[in-house]
């Protein structure tokens, strides 16, 4: 079928759209109609600020029409929600299984690196830890150290700005 | 007053010029609307909102099509908007026909010759044409509606819709196809 007869098909089809032409508001509408807007705009200007969601609608339509999906769409609510509940699940899976194959990829490499190498000379966080005469399991190295001091400043009588106090009653 | 100049002085806040902008497009703006919804009061809204919309938006508007373009595509966003969220809950209040529908040679044509009740009004044709019509989707209702009721160009709908002219031509040629099936009894094929 080539244009001009699918065009053809159609003459009823559009003289019969012309009936909606003739379709026409209640007499003296639009006598009204631009008033009707004008007032509507100078009240909401002295109503003051407008509401975010107005705000919005003008600055930012896409947001306001991303919006709306689901307020039409209940489904997409659901879908959403579950595809972000399923992208935190499996950031969680992921991270715990990366966590797992870095630390048995250590594991594997101290024991096959040769002793003296680079490698073996490394301390590893559980052999500090073993090694702590605190008897405190650290998984790092520690910050500061453990080893307890005696006074803030230094052990005491080691200085002779300091004596120590005698409350013994003074014999004269 | 050129349309430029009406848009100017609406830009910095002037009413009356903005009135009178109002007053240009309020026709064309409300019957796109109304044929949308097929429902006057609804119409009457979504018209004024566009308007309102449209004067807040205007600091935004650059000049890149003309107002008269970028108005209408306002006003086709909140009509297809206000359609999604009213989705199966359709109400018509259809406006009335005008004296001259009677006698447009056209119409009388297609009453007396195609239909097979004869005594068919127009008024039931009217409804029978609505519910037709609100059985298509938004956008290829909006595209018969702007070209075979309110006579609009192929470029300017592509303008308006923000597509490109073979969608607009796509669009019409399915609507159309969907429209002459669900009022086969009024509109055969020739």
């Amino acid at each position: 079928m080539n244009e001009k007869q699918k065009q053809n098909n159609f003459e009823d089809l559009k003289q019969l759209l012309k009936l909606k032409r003739h379709e026409i508001p209640p007499p003296g509408y639009f006598n009204n109609f631009s008033g009707q807007v004008v007032s509507r705009i100078r009240a909401g200007e002295a109503g003051g600020a407008r509401t975010f969601m107005e705000r919005l609608e003008v600055e930012a339509p896409w947001a306001v029409s991303f919006l709306r999906i689901f307020e039409t769409r209940p489904g997409v609510i659901g879908a959403f929600a579950t595809s972000v509940c399923l992208l935190l699940v499996s950031v969680v899976v992921f991270s715990e299984r990366a966590d797992k194959a870095a630390k048995a990829q250590l594991a594997i490499s101290e024991a096959t690196a040769p002793v003296g190498s680079p490698m073996a000379s490394m301390t590893s966080p559980t052999f500090v830890a073993a090694s702590d005469s605190t008897g405190i399991v650290a998984s790092t190295n520690p910050v500061t150290s453990l080893q307890p001091v005696a006074t803030l400043f230094g052990q005491p009588g080691s200085s002779s700005l300091f004596q120590q106090a005698n409350f013994a009653p003074a014999s004269h | 007053m050129l349309e430029g100049d009406l848009v100017k002085r609406a830009r910095k806040g002037d009413l009356d010029a903005y009135d009178e902008l109002v007053k240009r497009y309020q026709e064309r703006i409300y019957a796109t609307v109304y044929h949308m919804t097929s429902n006057h009061e609804d119409a009457n809204d979504i018209a004024q909102e566009a308007f309102i919309k449209a004067f807040q938006a205007l600091k935004s508007f650059r000049g890149g099509s003309s107002f008269y373009t970028w108005l209408y595509r306002i006003a086709v966003n909140k009509t297809i908007n206000f359609l999604k969220q009213r989705r199966n809950k359709n109400h018509f209040s259809l406006n009335d026909l005008d004296f001259n529908a009677e006698h447009d040679p056209d119409l009388v044509a297609l009453i007396s010759d195609k239909t097979p009740h004869r005594e068919i009004g127009l008024s039931e044709l009217q409804k029978k044409l609505n519910e037709a019509l609100m059985q298509l989707s938004e956008p290829h209702r909006m595209v018969v509606v702007l070209h075979d009721v309110q006579g609009q160009s192929h470029e300017e709908i592509a303008e308006i819709m923000d597509c490109n002219i073979g969608t607009v031509r796509s669009r019409l040629f399915y609507a159309r196809q969907q429209l002459q099936g669900y009022l086969a009894e009024y509109a055969k094929p020739a």
